[in-house]
Parts: C-alpha cells; structure tokens; sequence
C-alpha cells in the first residue's frame, strides 16, 4: 500500500512537470492591450505618426503604437495570423513591425524609398513592402523579423496581391502599363503582363502620354482566386488576367482615368471608380460587360461593399456615393462634413459597419450600411489616412 | 485488484513521461545588449511553426485551439532555458523594453540548442523613454551614446533644411465648450456650450520640396479666377440634291466661335461662372431656310466680330448641396433636356434639331432663375423660369417657365438609361405658349446607346410635333479609344404645314486630351407650307479645342 502511494505520487509529480514544461504560462512583461485582433479597427494616421486601434464594439481607442517623428505611415494590415500588424513609413524609408497583443512596436526595419501599400502570403510568412519610389518590393521574413531580399525591375509598385495558394504575387505598377509576376519561392520578377495597347493617338497628344504616366493601381483578385483583374488609369480598361498562364484573356473599356477595380463581396461585380469623367463602371464579371456606368463625384478614393450597397468616397467633397447593387442604380448621396477630406475605408466582417478615415478632421466616420446613418469618432489621431480590420473584405490604400 | 490497477496505471504515466522526455531536448541561450552587458526584464518565447503539409494558416494566439506557445523570463543573468522542447520547428523570440524583438527560426532536434542573443536598442525618435534601452548600456560607454546623440542631431537639424522635417502648422476649425467663465474645455462640462473656433495644429510631417512647391501652386490657383477656352470651327458645304430653288446650292461656309469661361469661388458651395462668346463666319442658315439651324453654333450669333455675354451666373448650393439655384442670364437648355446621346453641339451632332428639341421654345438666353433638386438617388427634379423677349421691358410679361422630372432606369437586360418629362409656358408668345415632350438616352450594349425626343407645343390652329431619334457607338467599333460617332434623324411638323426632316451622321476623333476633329454629313429636306420640298446634302468638318 505504502509503495502504491509513493508510485502515484512519483507518477503525479512527473506528470505535472512533463505538463508544466509542455505549456509554460506567459509572463509577460508587455500588457496585453489587444486579446482577439478581429475586435479592432486599425487606424493609420500620418501627421501624429501612429497606428491607433480602436474598439469595435466600445469605439473607444484601447492603445496606439507611436512609430517616430516625421515617420508618417501610409498603410497599416494585420498579418493573417494575427500576430503583427504592420505599416510602411513613407517619410522614414522604414517598416515597421508592432506586436498585435501588446501594441508594442517590436522591429523596425530599413526598406527602400517611399513605403507606401504593402501586402502578406497566406500563410503569414512574407510580408512585401512596396516602395513606389524606390521602383522595388521588400521582402520581409516575418520569423525572423528581417528583410531578405529588394524585388527590383518594378516603376513605382503600388500594390501587391497574392494567389491564395501563395505561390504568385501580383503587382501593380502605376509607372507602367503592366502587371508584374513575382514568384514567391525565389521572390523575383517572373514576368511581366501588359494590360492593353496604347492608342496609336499617343504620340500626337504628348501632354498626356509623356507628362505624367498613371498605369495600373493594383492586380484585384476574384474571390475564388481564379481570375485578377487589372485597371489601367491613362488607357481606361480593365483587363482580366488568368493567373494559371499569366496571359491577358479580355480587355473591358470602362470610363475614363479609372483609379482601380474593387471587387464586390459576392463575387459578381467590380466596380471601378473614374476619376477622369467622375462617374463609376459597374462591371459584371459574369460575362465580363460593363453593366452600367454611373455618375459620381471628383476624386474618388475608394469603394465599400456593405447590406447590398456600395459607397463611393469622393476625398474632396466630402461626399459619399451610394449604390444599390441589386439593381445597379443610385441610391444617394451622404454628406459627411464641410470643408473636410475624407481618405479611405474599411468594412466589418458582418458587411455591416464602414469604417471611414475623416483625415482633416482627425476622426473616423461609421456608416451604418443598412441605414446610411453615420457617427463621428473624433481624436483618434492626426490627419487619419486609412483603415483596417482583420479578415474584411475592403481592406485597401490610396 | 484495485490496488494492481492503480500501479499499473501509475506504471503507465512513468513510461509516457519517460518516453515523452526522451523524445524532447532544450532550447537556451543567453540575451545580451550589443555591448554584452545584460538586459534586465527580458522575456523568450517559443513558438511552433505549423509542420510541413499542415493547414498555411497558424491559428490566432490567444485563439481556441492555438498552437500552445511558451513564454518565460529571462533570468538575471541573462541565460534562459525551455525544457521538454519536442522536435520540430519554432520561432524563438526574445523581447525586452526599449529594443527591438529578436527572432529567428529554430529547428529542434533531440541535441539541446542554445542561443546567443543580442538586442538592438530600438530608437523611436521622439518618444518617451526611447532612450530606455540606451540607458542599460554599460555606463563606460555613455561619452560615445552622447557623441551619437549629438551627431543624430545634426542630421535632423540637417534634415529639416532640405527635406522639410520641421513641424508643419495649419489651422483647423474645432469644436470647444467654453464655460460662463470663457473657460475652454475638450470635452463637456456643466454649464459650458459647444463652440467653434479655429486654432492652429503642428504636425510632423515630413515633406519633400517638390510637395510643397505643389501645394503651394495649388493654393495659388484655388484663389485666382479659372479661364477657359473653348473654340471651335464648322466648315460646311451645301449641294442641292432635290426640288428647285434654293440659293444656297454649291455653297461653301464656315462659322467660327470662340468661347471664353471664367468661374471663380465667391463663398462656401457659391460660384460665379460667365461666358463671353464672339462669333465669325457665315452659316448655311442663312441660305438654307430651314425650320432647325442647320448649325447649331448659329444660335449663339448675335452679331458677326463682337463679344457678346452668353451666360453670367451665380450658382449656390443648399440643403446638403441636394439643392442647386444659379441665377443670373442663363442659357436653360443646359439645365434641361440634358440627352447624353444628343445635347452637345461641341462633340456630338451641330443639327440643331439632333441637339435640342424646339418644342422648348426657346431661341435666346436671358435673365432667370434655374433651379436643380438632385438627391442622386435617381430621381431629379428641376424648374426653371427665363426672360424670353429680350425686348421686353419687364419680366412678367416675357416669362418663360420650364419644370422637368428626372428618372434613371434600367429596364431589365439593359444598361442605365435615363427618362425625362418636361412641360413649359412662354406668356410672350400667343401661338406656342404651352408645350411638353420626353427625352432619353438607353444603353442597349455597353458600347451602343439610342436616344429619343419627343415635342409638342401649341400652335394657332392645332399642335406643333417634333421628334428625332439615333444611335451613337463609343468604347468600341471606333478607330482609336476615346472616338464616337452617331446617326441621327429629327422630323419637324408645323401647325402651318411646314414640314422638315433631317438625318446627320458625325465621327468624331479625339486628337488630343484638348483637341478633337469631327466629320459629319447632314442630309435636310425642307417643305415649307404648300410649296414642293428641297433637299440638300451638307458635308461638314468640325475642329473643337477646350483647354
């Protein structure tokens, strides 16, 4: 009896040391400010050179990670694990790496010229920083928090998309009229997929052509992956790019100066908004047609999908454009202040909330979707460039 | 019996514990700053790395189901040690305040790996307590931290001269609560009300010089009244193709105008916009008497080399800018009837008749009031009321009045069109005081659009009709990207028994952003009342400049 007792405390105690190696308990230093990051809005804000995350449910700003003076980051995005979240210090030449828990800024690393958009694998590994005026690509190793290699041969990368299956990546070069491929294992320069023709016009209207090029803003992928679709701002098209042979297989004209394709959350439409004849293509990806083209306003940003509706943001007037998507026709017009500038948006994962950077007004603006009323959330930093929550559906830049 | 159970299963646990530490090895190190001093309060992680083949998505920390992950301080002197590691890959992390996080990827195996590990100090440049890390540093090497300091110094004074690093400052308008003491809060307070008030901000924003010369130019032009120009040239020619007579037969003629805009910002949502047109050259519609200019640029002509103010309006917007009144001398036609298809005599159709619909009943510009209530929704709503007789010495004898209702469609299986409904009044005019009409443009594809108009209007003994109709392609079936070209066709019916019907068909190449050259051939039948009808064929060239 008395050797059974001594065998189940020895195997007792062994056991609770093999379990207390096996799941050490953290002992944190660094407060966890942030337990679910899918509970946060991101709020990247230029002028006070921060990144500020905001409650979803309470509206209240929990932390901010300030990143330096004269930083002045562009894009902020959550890796897809939700370890890190990560913005480009467009003034700094710097990414910036902050612990997605504790908001603390845990790295920062030297990048090229101007980081503006950036973009991760799937898989969370690789985070590419693009450096518009640097004509380049970081290429940032998220385990071991360091840059392995400079992607070059690209003019002005401004955005970067991946396959799902994380093989490819997508670029879209604003200096150019081409779509960089990039393969992933080597992280280099595959190939290059040019959207449309140059009008034979072009060399009679040199003001346009040779004074300032706007090519393509970014590579939008169909939500099965199949298919991305490109928008080329000087030649107005839309061309739709097979990712398998990394050939262009259609070119779609839409209106003039389109700023770049965002994609509907149910896969069936695009829309991209035309800033040269301020009005939006509606482009339906079933037949690959324009559908309709809509009027809108000057200087359009951005685009969000939410309770069947899109909204537009017009930066300089302050308006935003609504549309039903159901029957792809105008659905109203939000004013949202005076004299203001509004920037870009994020949308909840319930398609529910919109999320919108209120820049001269330091605030971010929630547009009910369903009712169109909306709320100011003032002092969340200076001069609010963008937004971002997890796993949502309009996570993008300007 | 029980006794032998409890043995056996204590027997078991003993080997699974046995068999696991056998299986696991450790992971160690020792954590250093960069002068391999110790940095206190240091913490290490170990984090698994999903294993080859598993799902590419690792789950969320602090997320059900995470991949167990281990954290533990570092001790006093550094050295740290994660016992019972089981093979596989990790992520070794090491955090401390004030540097940056180390982290690497390690791959265990069943031999122990220990580590060396230095931290960087992690200098954020104007936050608080950035100078933490620097301060664990050893102090035999405070002299070169100073030299450094003052060096980065340097360089920001440096960099504030050619790169712009200096705050920048800009006023914005703030809403305050100020107390019955003139007190000024943030926030709400008893006893204070909410105020606006402007106040001066700094920011550090860095900015490069060829931003700030921009933006400076842009200030510059957002005050200065913008001039535009428009101008544009129509070459015509004339041949009989049937009746007799008309003297305008073999006939060349060419009319020229040139348009000068200004508009200018007055206050907030309120404009100032004149055009000043002068008008040279000879139409055909002064040989060819048809019931619709054959040139629509004629209209503009009051007298041949003069400047003559067309349009001179101020325009403000209300009601969260839904609603839109200009008032001033005004040219209506822009307001209402807008047709995407067939409306702009500067790029489209020059018939007069494939323009506008002369139901409208209106010939010339003059003083009056447009009023626009557009919410974007779809709907629109206009009104508008004119001075109709310039020779009239008082506006309510010579009053024109014009409402319209809007409506964008899109009839099933087609492409966005938009419908309009129009009625006017004109007490100047006993024979065509009251008329009406619709108009639309329908996309059918998205490169083919239709347009049509219908009109009438009063006449002495019955109505006058009018209706036109046509097509324009753009997008695509054209030669260059930006071209169109339309086909058009407009019959004209008087009361009277005048009767004329006309077809125009135009391609118009766009040359430039600000140059465009447009072919067209007109093709008119005239058949005043009674008389046998007249034909001719007018081919025409127009060169359009805007900038």
């Amino acid at each position: 009896m008395r050797n059974a007792k001594r065998l189940l405390i020895l195997s007792a105690t062994s056991l609770a040391a093999y379990i207390a190696a096996a799941t050490t308990v953290p002992l944190g230093a660094a407060v966890v400010k942030v337990q679910d990051p899918r509970t946060v809005v991101m709020i990247v804000n230029r002028d006070s050179n921060d990144i500020a995350f905001m409650d979803i449910t309470t509206k209240k700003i929990v932390g901010k990670a300030f990143l330096g003076n004269n930083v002045n980051p562009h894009m902020v995005m959550m890796s897809p694990d939700g370890r890190y979240v990560v913005t480009g210090g467009t003034r700094a030449n710097k990414a910036y790496i902050i612990d997605a828990h504790t908001l603390e800024l845990v790295k920062v690393i030297p990048v090229d010229i101007a980081p503006e958009h950036l973009a991760f694998s799937p898989d969370s590994r690789w985070y590419y920083q693009g450096n518009p005026e640097g004509d380049s690509i970081s290429v940032i190793d998220m385990v071991s928090l360091t840059k392995i290699k400079s992607i070059t041969g690209l003019v002005e990368p401004l955005n970067t998309v991946f396959l799902p299956d994380g093989s490819k990546a997508y670029v879209g070069n604003y200096g150019a009229h081409w779509v960089g491929v990039i393969d992933v294992r080597r992280h280099e320069l595959l190939k290059k997929i040019q959207v449309g023709d140059v009008p034979g016009v072009a060399k009679l209207d040199p003001e346009k052509y040779l004074g300032n090029i706007h090519g393509i803003n970014i590579p939008q992928i169909t939500n099965d992956g199949r298919w991305l679709y490109a928008a080329d701002s000087d030649l107005g098209v839309v061309a739709k790019i097979d990712p398998r042979e990394d050939k262009v297989v259609k070119v779609i004209r839409v209106g003039k100066s389109p700023w770049r394709p965002y994609m509907s959350h149910d896969g069936n439409y695009l829309i991209t908004p035309n800033n040269g004849d301020q009005t939006i293509s509606i482009v339906d990806l079933r037949t690959d047609k324009v559908a309709a083209t809509l009027e809108a306003g000057e200087n359009m940003t951005g685009v969000n999908f939410a309770a069947d509706k899109a909204f537009v943001i017009s930066s300089t007037t302050a308006f935003v454009y609504v549309y039903d998507m159901k029957t792809l026709r105008p659905a109203g017009r939000l004013k949202m202040g005076t004299n203001i500038q509004l920037e870009t948006a994020t949308t909840d994962t319930a398609d529910q909330k919109i999320y919108l950077a209120d820049s001269t007004e330091n605030a971010v603006i929630i547009i009910d979707a369903k009712t169109n009323a909306f709320e100011k959330i003032m002092n969340v930093g200076l001069f609010p460039w963008g937004t971002h929550i997890m796993d949502s559906k309009d996570n993008y830049c300007h | 019996m029980v006794r032998s159970r409890l043995v056996a299963a204590g027997a078991m646990l003993l080997l699974t514990g046995s068999l696991a530490a056998a299986q696991t090895s450790t992971v160690g190190g020792r954590v250093v700053n960069s002068q391999g001093g110790v940095v206190p309060n240091a913490e290490a992680t170990l984090r698994p790395l999903p294993a080859p083949g598993a799902t590419p998505m690792p789950n969320m920390p602090n997320m059900p189901g995470m991949a167990a992950e281990k954290t533990m301080a570092v001790n006093a002197d550094g050295t740290f040690t994660f016992a019972g590691v089981a093979p596989g890959q990790y992520v070794l992390q090491v955090d401390a305040s004030g540097f940056e996080r180390s982290s690497q990827q390690v791959t265990v195996a069943n031999q122990p790996l220990t580590f060396a590990v230095t931290l960087t100090p992690l200098d954020i440049p104007g936050a608080e307590g950035s100078a933490e890390a620097a301060a664990a540093v050893v102090p035999d090497t405070q002299v070169l931290l100073d030299r450094i300091k003052q060096l980065e110094q340097r360089i920001s004074d440096l960099e504030a001269n050619t790169v712009l690093s200096e705050p920048e400052t800009r006023v914005k308008r703030i809403e305050v609560y100020v107390d019955p003491n003139n007190n000024v809060h943030d926030e709400p307070v008893p006893g204070a009300r909410k105020q606006v008030t402007y106040q001066r901000e700094r920011v550090y924003r860095r900015q490069w010089l060829t931003e700030k010369l921009e933006q400076a130019f842009a200030d510059q032009d957002s005050k200065k009244i913008a001039v535009g120009v428009s101008a544009a040239s129509v070459t015509q020619f004339a041949r009989r193709t049937s009746g007799n007579g008309g003297e305008a037969n073999g006939h060349a003629y060419q009319l020229n105008s040139a348009d000068l805009l200004f508009a200018a910002g007055l206050a907030q949502y309120t404009s100032f916009f004149a055009d000043v047109v002068g008008l040279s050259g000879a139409p055909p519609d002064a040989e060819i008497h048809s019931l619709t200019l054959l040139n629509s640029y004629t209209a503009r002509l009051v007298r041949q080399n003069e400047l003559n103010v067309r349009e001179a309006w101020l325009r403000t917007e209300l009601f969260s800018q839904r609603l839109a009144l200009s008032a001033g001398r005004l040219d209506l036609t822009n307001y209402f009837d807008r047709n995407a298809v067939a409306n702009d005599e500067t790029a489209q159709f020059i018939s007069d008749g494939l323009v506008n619909n002369p139901m409208l009943g209106l010939a010339t510009n003059g003083a009056g009031v447009a009023g626009v209530f557009d919410p974007k929704n779809g709907f629109a709503f206009k009104a508008g009321l004119q001075q109709s007789n310039t020779d009239a010495t008082n506006l309510s004898q010579s009053l024109y009045t014009l409402a319209e209702v809007d409506y964008v469609a899109r009839p099933k299986g087609l492409g966005e069109g938009s419908y309009r409904v129009w009625v006017r009044n004109d007490n100047s005019s006993q024979r065509a005081r009251r008329g009406g009409g619709v108009s639309l443009d329908q996309k059918l594809t998205p490169i083919f659009g239709l347009f049509g108009r219908y009109g009438t209007a009063d006449a002495a003994g019955g109505r006058d009709q009018f209706y036109s109709g046509g097509f324009q392609f753009q997008k695509g079936l054209v030669f260059n990207p930006d071209d169109y070209w339309g086909v058009g066709y407009a019959e004209t019916n008087l009361e009277r028994g005048d009767r004329e019907r006309l077809a125009e068909g135009y391609y118009n190449f766009l040359i430039s952003e600000k140059l465009r050259l447009s072919f067209h051939l007109q093709h008119v039948f005239e058949r005043p009342g009674g008389t046998p009808s007249v034909g001719f064929l007018l081919p025409a060239i127009r060169v359009q400049a805007r900038f």
